[in-house]
């Protein structure tokens, strides 16, 4: 059988993740997109208690099965050790109870595991491996930079949305490219692109942080593109979460001590998936003097429901706007849009009465 | 004389206020809207019409606002000036009417919320998330299988002396609970009061929980009304509970206290001849791309007057402005 590839959905990053498979010469189908039918889908093939992107990344295989897919990848321990180690498991079985004849194959993050089935599936060199990992991670840098360009300019774009317009181009550009001299020359024309937008100065714009799951907060159709949203109301979004900062931890394992030490007073061992992350990066942010954070979760995830009273409390002791927010199949738009109003204007009133205080402070 | 409205529709009622320039009340109604938003704002609009010829002619309405969660289909209707959130209405009216509240307990149909106010700013609120549980749709349910108007809910809680113990993790736990209590013979008073605290508990830990509940609290929403549910809140926070005037009406108050305000030169709003048109609401799925967005489209007289729901503006940039 000659194998077809199709992966887990994720955000932009599955643009990366189709040229890494292409690159080692194999035959893919991407995913497709997470929208309202693939997680009706998902959500019927999976065990119900389940977290919510088991749903999703199931959902997403099925058209791509359906267009003839054969092989399906997928990482083990991609949100460190929860619930995700069996998401693999479950997504296999789910999927050979329902008739599918795939090979499923369920690796771990680590560069040799990665390597090794790689190397397993598509019979390419180590040369075309390590070639096909570095234009991956070339990709990858370039569609977080502009991510990462884009929620800076949102809220200090003249012409609203033009950000977005010129965002939504550049992802369908790079899908298309396919070699490096290509994508160096798509990286200048995107980033001059971005250079021109007309930007508002000295504009006092609100900064909120944006911590949880890593699935959720990184994909923009389970988070109800939060990042947009929140930029058009004119607040910068940061997020330090992304698949980089992932990869980084699983071949740098200190990082985790580091975080460690730094959240030691409010927790003194690991919980679980990047349940600690949370925690750091809050109180990160908490010291950089931001207007707010929110907390994005799916729906009973087991690592940040643990860790949201010690956000609960940092908040408390800190005074800054706090929100967390579970997301699931059954969860409506309108009621996400109404806690996001109320947040910004809960994150404007804070920002306004700091200012007031630093008035007063200096008479 | 220049005056103020606004609306909240609800998930089960819909609240018209209409206020002057002192902050007056001067018209409101709070009824329910039967699964059918779209009448009820005509209806509302009908009895506003009335009021007016009956009263004061001369009342002028220079700004329109709506709130609640059918707000944006009340704002496209109506022609709001302003669409805002509840929480934001809510802390806004609270500020004005009950100076110096610290929280705000708010219960309606579907949602309840806390607000956390300082200096009368909202600077902490949280909503129920995915659950329901001890909203005003099963307090209802529960009326409704009891036969006893939901009205009376409240005056049958308070004559009981010794309220019963009813789980409220989950209404079908404690609907299983309730007629577990009837079938060994508990007084109905001692389980509606029951119900109660059970209410009041559920809210405290899962809405309220890790929240600085502070005096003074003001009791809001349409759940307000019903004396056993104050009692129960006044029994576990061992704090005075203030019920305001216009409790139940206070984020259609808030919202038209946040447009007079923000005082329009001009309204958009449609006239009351909205009430006689055919309104009409559908949706169809945008093929455009993978997101397949749920588009909403409103057409007034056949005439397409917004489009929302989609993520890329494609179909709400041609809203005619």
């Amino acid at each position: 059988m000659k194998p077809i590839i199709t992966f887990p959905s994720w955000g932009n990053y599955s643009i990366a993740l189709k040229t890494l498979f292409e690159k080692m010469g194999l035959e893919v189908i991407p995913p497709e997109k997470i929208n309202s039918q693939t997680i009706l889908e998902g959500a019927k093939l999976s065990p119900e208690m389940f977290c919510f992107p088991l749903k999703t990344t199931l959902g997403s295989y099925i058209p791509a099965l359906r267009k003839g897919a054969n092989t399906i990848f997928m990482v083990q321990n991609a949100g460190g050790s929860c619930r995700q180690r069996y998401y693999g498991r479950i997504q296999e079985k789910v999927l050979k109870e329902q008739g599918w004849e795939i090979n499923f194959i369920d690796f771990k993050t680590t560069p040799k595991d990665i390597y090794s089935e790689f190397k397993k599936i598509s019979g390419a060199s180590f040369w075309q491996i390590f070639q096909a990992a570095r234009f991956f991670l070339k990709e990858l840098h370039l569609i977080e930079r502009i991510e990462k360009d884009a929620q800076f300019l949102r809220p200090r774009e003249v012409e609203k949305r033009e950000t977005d317009k010129i965002l939504d181009w550049a992802l369908l550009e790079i899908d298309k490219i396919g070699d490096g001299k290509r994508l160096l020359k798509l990286k200048k024309e995107i980033l001059k692109k971005l250079s021109k937008i007309k930007i508002a100065q000295k504009k006092d714009v609100l900064k909120v942080g944006l911590i949880g799951e890593i699935y959720t907060v990184c994909d923009p159709t389970i988070n109800f593109e939060i990042e947009k949203k929140l930029g058009w109301e004119g607040i910068e979004v940061h997020r330090e979460m992304d698949l980089t900062y992932h990869l980084k931890k699983a071949i740098f394992p200190w990082k985790d001590w580091l975080i460690q030490r730094k959240i030691n007073p409010y927790l003194k061992s690991t919980v679980g998936g990047h349940g600690r992350d949370a925690i750091y990066e809050m109180l990160n942010y908490v010291k950089k003097d931001f207007d707010g954070v929110i907390q994005l979760l799916p729906a009973m995830c087991m690592p940040e429901v643990t860790v949201r009273p010690i956000l609960e409390k940092i908040h408390q002791e800190s005074g800054m706007p706090f929100l967390s927010l579970s997301l699931d199949e059954q969860v409506a738009e309108t009621g996400i849009n109404t806690r996001l109003e109320a947040f910004v204007d809960v994150v404007k009133n804070y920002h306004n009465q700091r200012i007031a205080n630093k008035l007063r402070i200096c008479e | 004389m220049k005056t103020y409205l606004g609306i909240d529709v609800g998930s089960i009622s819909y609240k018209f206020v209409l206020i002057d320039e002192k902050n007056q009340v001067l018209f409101w109604l709070y009824k329910r809207t039967e699964g059918n938003p779209i009448l009820a704002i005509q209806n509302g609009f009908k009895e506003l019409r009335k009021f007016i010829e009956n009263h004061n002619a001369e009342i002028e309405i220079a700004g329109i606002a709506t709130t609640g969660s059918g707000r944006y289909l009340a704002g496209v209707i109506a022609g709001a000036d302003l669409i805002k959130n509840e929480i934001t209405a809510h802390a806004k009216a609270i500020s004005n009417f009950v100076p110096g509240a610290q929280t705000v307990i708010e219960i309606g149909g579907q949602d309840s919320k806390i607000i956390i106010l300082e200096n009368g700013v909202a600077v902490d609120f949280a909503m129920n998330l995915i659950c329901s549980a001890g909203c005003g749709a099963f307090l209802d349910a529960q009326s409704f299988r009891l036969r006893i108007p939901v009205e009376k809910f409240g005056e049958l809680a308070i004559k009981s002396k010794e309220p019963t113990t009813i789980g409220s993790r989950c209404s079908v736990f404690a609907e299983s609970d309730m007629i577990h209590k009837q079938q060994i013979g508990h007084k109905i008073e001692d389980i509606v009061a029951g119900l109660c605290e059970g209410l009041a508990r559920n809210y405290l830990g899962g809405v309220g929980r890790g929240k600085k509940i502070n005096p003074p609290i003001v009791f809001l929403g349409g759940v307000s009304e019903n004396l056993g549910m104050r009692k129960a809140f006044e029994k576990a926070l061992e704090q005075k509970i203030i019920v305001p005037s216009y409790n139940t009406v206070m984020g259609a108050l808030g919202a038209a206290i946040l447009i007079k305000e923000m005082a329009p030169l001009k309204t958009k709003f449609r006239g009351f001849e909205i009430s006689k048109k055919d309104i009409k609401c559908a949706s169809f799925q945008c093929r455009g791309c993978p997101n397949q967005c749920e588009v909403i489209e409103a057409k007034i007289d056949g005439k397409i007057v917004a489009r929302w729901g989609d993520r890329c503006a494609k179909w709400s940039n041609l809203n005619p402005v």
